[in-house]
């Protein structure tokens, strides 16, 4: 990499650190050198060696901290520093000697000893043990005492960057109470590079580069004279979760979009639904055993629904002996109280069933709705209660099979990119002739789309009054999300997991 | 959906040719039916109709595969016979209809019997609603004396020894302690007689739909004589299910000896054999199928879909099926024989203007507004319960819909508003990084003078610094945005901070409110950071 370009780069904290390190490869010895915190010099040293500036090892140290007694003596003086002081004026008995300084037993008889070997003091045997200054004692309590000197520095200190005599120091304090204490730590330990030399020599002190742009430097003017530091572009950043649309929400959405796009109007209906217009207003006999598949949530309160009585009439006499609409019907007694219940919706049909019975409908017309609907299912992790069915109808007079299975084409293209379809007799109690839509998607292969059908007479002419040809379909686009959404699990459309809904692709 | 299960060589040699499995496949579409695995000597079936109960033996799915080839299917010839069933009007409380038929044939093999029960069940089980529309019944036949009764009794009544047993238990008993009895109990229980049909020597030959007696036996291999009879509570149902096992047997080689049914004066003879005269209005051909085809095209499609045609406007439809309502029926089998695939799709042509639903756009711009202050989207289940709407929430129920027949307790009612759901959301992710901002707008239903579906939208932000500040500068915003006027009053809820919580008002109405979330609420969900939330009702603010 150029050189140049690689100074340029250097964060502040680096071009402080770098020209550092020949001198103090230790963080605790290049944080005072630079001026900067530990952390901020770790970090440098990391950025360096990123960069190959340097190559960071760990080795083990000895490091001097300043304990309980250490501190108080710092602040205090020694103890030695007292005793000296108390025998100045004259000669005292050993015994008063702790009453007399403030000392503990203990203390006294430590600085005994050690000023006798430093000959500050004399012990005379009279009645009783007298401790009297010696000549060289006054001088010592003229002088700095090197250990108190050497208290007051920064702890804690590597023991590596100290000098001969401040070691002797150490050994001899740390012979003594709670006044340092000398761990080994595992310490990272820096060592430049070639490529870091290089650079050291290059000089990277310079001042006349620009970390952060601020509000000051631009009305100062000063980057006018001085360089931008180079980011390192390519090195990660913390993650941002901003606001966005619940993935499988905006699948839906674009879903919408394009029903609209293809000239369909959405139409929607209540959660809370009737037996009428969810199974009786479709022509699925009250007996029959397609009821089965449609076992439904009912309501504790209100039972019962209200209803166009006029339209259930219709939809009795359909049911019973076929009505006004040339079928034989199905030949029971049709239970009025019956479809008057209150469930849950069980299909998204029932939209289209009050679409058509809607004085809001206009013909021609192409209805669509994205509607949640819930099925008496067993409810576990792979199966939620309710999900969204996206289905509708076009209504139009002259409208054929033929034209039903141009739309189930156009969808197969629209929603799966394909361009094969293959269609299957199907079953609907509400469609004949019924169908079922494959489509061969590009990266799925074979998928079922949906199921689609021409509703039946007994279905249009009680609701609508009179018969017009009606296509209804009914697409299970919950695979395609699943597919554009990349997920695996069908679970993840209705996610509450945070975490996954912040890595999720969004549409 | 039902499925059968039979082997391929038998199937092969019942449509006199072998299929590829490609042509397999293809047949089993025009039927509604699928193999449910790869083929191998033995196939399985699955049946999407439900309406078509003859399917379900290899014998009648044979006999689809035949038409369907081109090939003739023959009517049934009933045997002379004089065979008679009284029925007593006693049944007609509990289970009314009989239907019967003698069956003389080559002896059982066991692939057979276990085929016959096959269709038994499936008739009963799917077609028969569990036996209750209709059951059906095999027995060996050799030696029967007749004439047969069907009559009603009370449950102390009557004994005889069910199969299976070895001691006589009253017919109260059977429902007692047999095993097939404790099953289908319920059938009967709010019958205060239950039926029994008794042989010429007035001996127990079945108590329908339960269990057959243990001197009636079970069909086994061997047999050359069998008795089918079929009971029900639906005329129609029973003499299908009839006229259906009448066809399988005489596939398989047997002779059918007919029953005289006498229901007082009138009688009727089973199995029904004579094809049923439908209308076809052939021009739906056109108008509704879209396909120009000349009559015989049509003759000869509807020949392959079994029909006979007897004339214009006037075909039969075969006895063993009863599924034809109108002449759209009839049509989609003409469709289906035409093939699917060879219809010319033709596009629409008509205008007809797009557009969302009326509130969609309005909740699509505060969606984007929430999104663009940085909050997460959720989508949740409709259904949630009342301990999380209100108990943790620390507010009374304000009207529910409640499920009567629940799943499960986590869902057992329908929501009434958000706030709580998004409440659960953050207690379910106290692991993930904090802030976390969070909304939802979605249908609550509530449940007043009407039950009335609202668009809600609710907003929560979770983290050390979240309060009510935050929460009224978003409120603010969105609705600034969106073109909204609007004033806020003070607002007390459970669920709040007293004295942090405000209403919003648009032209003198509450269409939502928003404040700091209580402690004790927070702790219920087991949060130990400061939550903000806000709900307001997207369809009375539009109303505004």
């Amino acid at each position: 990499m150029d050189l140049k370009k690689l100074a340029q780069s250097l964060h502040l904290y680096e071009r402080r650190v770098l020209p550092e390190i020949e001198q103090h490869p230790f963080v605790s010895a290049l944080s005072q050198a630079s001026g900067l915190k530990e952390v901020e010099v770790t970090r440098a040293l990391q950025w360096l060696e990123n960069k190959k500036l340097i190559r960071v090892s760990v080795e083990p140290r000895d490091v001097v901290f300043l304990d309980k007694n250490g501190s108080k003596y710092a602040r205090e003086g020694l103890p030695e520093r007292k005793f000296l002081q108390a025998v100045q004026v004259k000669e005292m008995p050993v015994g008063r000697l702790a009453e007399k300084t403030g000392l503990s037993s203990e203390e006294v008889n430590v600085c005994i000893g050690l000023l006798r070997q430093k000959a500050a003091i004399v012990l005379l045997k009279d009645k009783e043990l007298k401790v009297k200054l010696a000549e060289h004692g006054a001088h010592v309590l003229k002088n700095d005492f090197p250990e108190e000197r050497f208290l007051r520095r920064d702890f804690p200190v590597d023991v590596s960057a100290l000098s001969k005599e401040e070691r002797a120091i150490v050994d001899q304090l740390r012979r003594r109470k709670q006044i340092i204490r000398v761990d080994a730590e595992r310490v990272k330990k820096a060592l430049l590079t070639d490529l870091g030399k290089k650079l050291v020599d290059l000089g990277v002190r310079d001042e006349n580069v620009i970390d952060a742009l601020s509000p000051q430097v631009l009305s100062s003017g000063s980057w006018k004279s001085k360089q931008f530091r180079r980011y390192d572009v390519m090195s990660g950043v913390p993650q941002v979760s901003g606001g966005k649309k619940q993935p499988y929400r905006a699948f839906l959405d674009v879903v919408r979009q394009k029903f609209v796009s293809l000239g369909f109007k959405e139409m929607s209906g209540p959660l809370v639904e009737t037996d009428f217009w969810c199974m009786d207003a479709l022509f699925m006999p009250q007996f029959h055993s397609a009821r089965d598949i449609h076992d439904a949530y009912f309501v504790k309160e209100p039972k019962s629904g209200k209803l166009d009585e006029r339209l259930v009439q219709r939809v009795k006499d359909a049911h019973e002996r076929g009505g006004s609409t040339g079928s034989r019907g199905w030949g029971y007694e049709f239970d009025v109280d019956r479809t008057h219940r209150h469930l849950l919706r069980t299909q998204g049909t029932a939209c289209s069933a009050r679409m058509l019975a809607s004085k809001d409908l206009r013909i021609p017309g192409r209805y669509f709705g994205i509607s949640r609907a819930f099925r008496y299912d067993v409810i576990d992790a792979t199966h939620l209660p309710d999900f969204n069915q996206v289905e509708g109808i076009v209504i139009e007079e002259g409208m054929t099979f033929r034209h039903l299975i141009g739309l189930l084409k156009l969808f197969a293209k629209e929603f799966a990119d394909a361009e094969e379809v293959r269609l299957v007799p199907g079953y609907f109690p509400f469609t004949e002739p019924s169908v079922e839509l494959y489509a061969k998607h590009p990266q799925l292969g074979w998928i079922e789309l949906g199921g689609a059908g021409m509703f039946r007479p007994e279905v249009v002419v009680p609701l609508l009054g009179k018969y017009v040809p009606v296509c209804a379909w009914g697409l299970g686009i919950d695979r395609l999300g699943m597919f554009k959404l990349g997920l695996k699990d069908i679970r993840n459309l209705f996610s509450h997991d945070l975490a996954f809904l912040r890595q999720s692709k969004v549409m | 959906m039902p499925s059968i299960t039979f082997s391929a060589d038998d199937f092969w040699s019942l449509i006199g040719k072998k299929l590829s499995e490609d042509e397999l496949r293809r047949l089993l579409d025009l039927a509604k039916a699928e193999l449910d695995a790869a083929l191998t000597s033995e196939m399985t079936v699955k049946f999407n109709d439900t309406n078509q109960p003859y399917l379900w033996s290899p014998e009648g799915l044979a006999r689809f595969f035949r038409a369907a080839l081109g090939k003739r299917v023959l009517p049934l010839k009933l045997q002379k016979s004089d065979i008679v069933v009284n029925v007593d009007k006693s049944v007609a409380a509990v289970r009314p209809f009989i239907a019967c038929f003698l069956a003389k044939g080559p002896a059982l093999s066991e692939y057979l019997v276990a085929q016959l029960i096959q269709l038994q069940e499936k008739l009963a089980e799917n077609f028969g609603r569990q036996r209750k529309k209709v059951g059906a019944g095999l027995f060996p036949a050799s030696g029967m004396p007749f004439p047969l009764s069907y009559k009603a009794v009370s449950p102390d009544a009557v004994s005889f020894v069910p199969l299976g047993m070895k001691q006589e238990l009253s017919l109260k008993e059977v429902l007692e302690k047999h095993q097939k009895g404790k099953e289908y109990a319920n059938l009967l229980k709010d019958a205060k007689k239950y039926p029994l049909v008794l042989n010429g020597k007035g001996e127990v030959l079945t108590f329908p739909p339960i269990i057959n007696s243990d001197i009636t036996g079970k069909v086994k291999p061997g047999d050359k004589e069998l008795l089918c009879e079929v009971t029900g509570t639906d005329f129609e149902g029973v003499m299908l299910v009839s006229t259906i096992f009448a066809y399988a047997l005489s596939d398989r080689g047997f002779a059918i000896y007919p029953a005289k049914v006498k229901y007082g004066s009138k009688s009727f003879v089973t199995p029904r054999v004579d094809p049923s005269l439908v209308k076809f209005d052939q021009s739906l051909v056109k108008s509704l199928l879209g396909l120009d085809l000349s009559s015989i095209e049509v003759k000869h499609l509807l020949e392959r879909a079994q029909y006979v045609v007897k004339g214009p406007g006037k075909v039969e439809l075969p006895p063993y099926r009863a599924d034809v309502m109108h002449s759209v029926d009839v049509v989609e089998d003409v469709a289906i024989m035409y093939g699917y695939g060879d219809f010319h799709a033709l596009p629409l042509t008509s205008f007809t203007p797009g557009g969302v639903e009326s509130l969609q756009e309005f909740v699509d711009l505060l969606r984007v507004l929430c999104v663009g202050c940085g909050y997460q989207e959720l989508m949740s289940a409709v259904l949630s319960n009342k301990q999380v709407l209100y108990d943790k929430m620390n507010v009374r129920d304000f009207g529910t819909v409640e499920i009567e027949n629940i799943m499960s307790q986590t869902f057992s009612c329908v929501r009434t508003w958000l706030l709580p759901v998004l409440m659960d959301v953050l207690s379910k992710n106290r692991h993930v990084d904090y802030p976390q901002r969070l909304f939802e707008e979605g249908l609550v239903t509530q449940r007043g003078k009407d039950v009335v579906d609202e668009r809600h939208l609710a907003v929560v932000s979770c983290h050390a610094a979240a309060g009510f500040t935050e929460m009224r500068q978003l409120v603010e915003s969105i609705l600034r945005s969106a073109g909204v006027s609007f004033s806020l009053e003070e607002f007390e809820m459970g669920c709040f901070i007293p004295g942090r919580a405000a209403r919003v008002m648009v032209n003198g109405r509450e269409v939502g409110f928003f404040g700091e979330v209580h402690p004790v609420v927070l702790e219920k969900f087991g949060l130990s950071m400061p939550v903000a939330g806000c709900e307001l009702n997207l369809t009375s603010l539009r109303q505004q």
